[in-house]
């Protein structure tokens, strides 16, 4: 599905393509294809509509600048207005600081809650947690691990069914702490009481931010949700979780205009290091199903020359096991493969099913086979013999079938990525490990 | 429940009815037309129009004045049946499947004679109700199932993190206790922190049998021991709580199949939320492909007054809706039945 519908947007741009002139038919036609890419990410459809309307106007009124074709003068005004909307990324100041977590049941709050606390931590301050979800079983157990795993102090009591108490009291033992998180109980905008314990407890902390969690997944509910909770608590942040999943976070986007806040994390894991701060040029490309739009759109801003950019970006050089090993490294902080691929301009470009399924374990003990190999090796793969063989996984502590297995995955890639230069794809190394290293 | 896709449901209904009120009104002003433009203009004026226009423009007329009936047209439709996709989206149905709904409607509508006399009303309602029904299917009885399969019945929850499957868990524990079952649970969640200390508050409560190994244990040997103690104890029903998952995760996703493999669950029953949006439909898809689905729960759907999710899922993997969980206590638990449903959704404000 996704596929498809970066295909038909793309398509959709290249009849824009040779253009002088903007087409109104062909302008129409791309703004429908973008709104169904944004619909089927889970925007509100209002919003939708309004960003289409904005897009259609400029594309015909504006005057395209002489330099620029008509396709780059498009896709700047669909970037700029895109960004126009999730522009403002909350700034993460470090001092001391009390944060409150807010959102509906199963969001992910309690984890989100720990990964916060051990951002904060990361940062050298000294982090609390108070548990103020006094209702879900588990509940403080669940924050109590999480926070013993980092080290980080935690508050609660599972028999004290007043979550304002026990936010009382968490809040007087941990006064020497610079920053405080509370997390709180899931909750939905119709549970008039528990909206209202969400109220006196925004006045007892006295928050700095009060931060609203959304998953990825939630559908047109989220600028309903969101309104009613800023509402009550005026919410200055949000954190989408479950990013490692196929959701695109259209809820969040609807969620964060409703709001007129930014995006402050995106949580992208199970464990309390999954936390993200917010990239707007990552986001906007995954919502879309598309690649990079900013580089396209800043190429266009810089209007280096008009007419086709897919063949500009072709790759150069060949893969060695040195690309690799550096794309591993990358990867291995970016989340699955197929994640990635999906980012990328690929459109419905086939790769053979064996590249996915590299996990994550198996991808840090390639690194590590690969720290046994020589600079010679690692250049040109095709001099490892059966005793070189034997000699890195004795280095590596691993055995030659795993090092037959590493080159047998790197042939494979290598296939893949030859394989898109021959489709004309625009597949760029250096820009692909630009993007990772942006998105760290 | 829903009330908010009734609400926009009804007002879609009330617009697909206005255009065809409107198309109804429009014939009788170019009847008089049709006579007079084929006098005035050529011979055999009832010949060209067909083959040069359209088909439905004479047949249109003869129909409407032979035999008092009225041909909709897909021009007709055109705003309204907007309108409609609209709705659906608004309510969360995924984009593919409210383009099934709508082509499903205008194949209905379009070209439909209609008597004068025939209430639009009835038309439109039925056929939004043959295309919705169409799309949930059937509903599942658990209780029937239960009856008529050798015990222990084994049942497996599946599903993404934070879907509501320990509660889940507990309320169809809870449910099948008060039918009569003998239930234990297996606490397969062996993952994430908090989870067993949860589900065993739940079993507590409820008064459930509950088996479990400390976190980290392998979840298929949980449910292996909580299979071995229903059939030695007899009990006819076995819930297995899982871990939550992204169907992304190869690894995750093939401990779900060794545990598959292990128990032998009679049934999968995958766990989503009501409020989720186009994802519920990718990933249900890969739910239902890697480990199969026999029913589908649909949680949180007192949070969503719309429900498009339900839809969504049920017309993209074909598989029953069982039961809506519709809040935080044991009780907040309905068994889905789509005829319920749609009479809610179609019937009188």
């Amino acid at each position: 599905m996704l596929d498809s519908l970066s295909t038909s947007l793309k398509d959709a741009l290249k009849k824009l393509a040779g253009r002088t002139v903007v087409d109104r038919a062909a302008v129409d036609e791309l703004v429908k294809d973008l709104q169904r890419a944004l619909l089927s990410a889970d925007v509100n459809v209002k919003l939708v509509m309004e960003l289409s309307k904005a897009i259609r106007t400029r594309s015909l009124d504006e005057a395209p600048s002489k330099v620029m074709s008509v396709r780059e003068h498009v896709l700047r005004i669909v970037y700029q207005e895109l960004v126009r909307l999730i522009w403002a990324s909350t700034d993460v100041k470090l001092e001391p600081q009390v944060i409150l977590m807010a959102g509906l049941q199963g969001s992910g709050k309690t984890t989100t809650t720990a990964k916060v606390a051990r951002y904060f931590q990361k940062k050298g301050l000294k982090v609390g947690v108070i548990c103020a979800d006094t209702f879900r079983p588990g509940a403080y157990d669940q924050l109590f691990t999480l926070c013993q795993r980092i080290n980080v102090p935690c508050f609660g009591n599972p028999q004290e069914k007043d979550a304002l108490a026990i936010t009382r009291q968490g809040l007087h033992s941990f006064k020497d702490l610079e920053v405080l998180i509370v997390d709180t109980q899931g909750r939905h905008a119709l549970e008039a009481n528990l909206i209202q314990e969400i109220i006196e407890l925004n006045q007892l902390v006295k928050a700095t931010h009060r931060w609203l969690v959304v998953d990825a997944a939630l559908g047109q509910q989220a600028s309903e949700q969101a309104r009613r909770f800023h509402e009550a608590i005026g919410i200055d942040g949000v954190i989408i979780t479950k990013m490692d999943g196929t959701a695109k976070g259209g809820g969040a986007l609807s969620a964060v205009a409703e709001t007129k806040s930014g995006i402050v994390f995106i949580g992208q894991g199970e464990t309390s290091e999954d936390l993200e701060r917010f990239d707007p040029d990552g986001f906007i490309s995954r919502l879309l199903g598309m690649g990079d739009l900013r580089a396209l759109a800043e190429r266009a801003e810089e209007a280096i020359r008009a007419g086709d950019m897919d063949a500009t970006t072709l790759m150069k050089g060949k893969f060695t096991l040195r690309d690799m090993y550096q794309q591993l490294e990358a990867l291995n902080k970016m989340g699955p493969l197929k994640q990635i691929m999906n980012m990328l301009p690929l459109g419905n470009m086939e790769l053979p099913e064996g590249v996915y399924d590299v996990t994550s374990t198996k991808m840090v003990r390639y690194r590590i086979i690969m720290d046994s190999m020589t600079s010679a090796e690692l250049d040109d793969p095709s001099l490892i013999n059966s005793s070189r063989m034997q000699r890195i996984a004795h280095g590596a502590g691993s055995t030659p079938d795993e090092v037959r297995e590493l080159l047998k995955y790197y042939k494979l890639m290598q296939r893949t990525i030859k394989g898109l230069r021959g489709a004309g794809g625009k597949f760029n190394m250096q820009r692909l490990m630009k993007r990772f290293s942006g998105m760290q | 429940m829903f009330g908010g896709l009734r609400e926009r449901l009804q007002s879609a209904r009330a617009l697909l009815s206005g255009s065809i009120e409107a198309a109804a009104a429009a014939p009788p002003s170019e009847k008089p037309d049709a006579p007079a433009a084929s006098r005035s203009a050529a011979p055999e004026p009832q010949v060209r129009p067909p083959a040069k226009k359209t088909a439905t423009f004479a047949s249109k007329v003869r129909t409407f004045v032979i035999d008092r009936e009225l041909i909709i047209t897909e021009k007709e439709l055109a705003d309204a049946l907007y309108e409609l996709e609209m709705t659906l989206l608004e309510s969360d149905v995924a984009l593919p499947v409210t383009d099934a709904i709508i082509a499903h409607v205008k194949k209905d509508l379009v070209g439909k004679h209609r008597r004068i006399g025939q209430s639009v009303d009835s038309l439109v309602v039925s056929t939004l109700r043959s295309a919705l029904l169409g799309v949930l299917g059937e509903g599942f009885d658990l209780i029937t199932y239960i009856k008529n399969h050798e015990r222990p019945v084994k049942i497996l929850f599946t599903g993404v993190n934070g879907t509501g499957k320990t509660t889940t868990v507990a309320k169809v524990g809870d449910f099948l206790k008060k039918q009569g079952f003998t239930v234990v649970i297996g606490a397969g969640d062996t993952y994430r922190a908090g989870a067993i200390e949860q589900i065993e508050v739940h079993a507590e409560r409820t008064g459930i049998k509950i088996i479990q190994h400390q976190q980290g244990a392998d979840p298929s040997a949980v449910l292996f021991d909580a299979v071995q103690y229903a059939v030695s104890h007899k009990m006819d029903v076995i819930l297995a709580d899982t871990a939550g998952r992204f169907h992304t995760k190869a690894n995750l996703m093939s401990q779900l199949e060794k545990i598959r493999r292990v128990m032998k669950p009679d049934l999968v029953v995958y766990v989503d939320e009501a409020i989720a949006g186009n994802d519920a439909v990718v990933r249900a898809a890969e739910f239902d492909r890697t480990v199969g689905a026999d029913a589908v729960v649909l949680t949180k759907a007192d949070m969503d007054s719309r429900g498009g999710a339900a839809i969504s899922i049920a017309h993209t993997i074909g598989k029953p809706l069982m039961f809506l969980g519709t809040g935080q206590g044991y009780d907040d638990i309905v068994p889905f039945s789509p005829e319920a449903v749609v009479e809610e959704l179609l019937g009188d404000a």
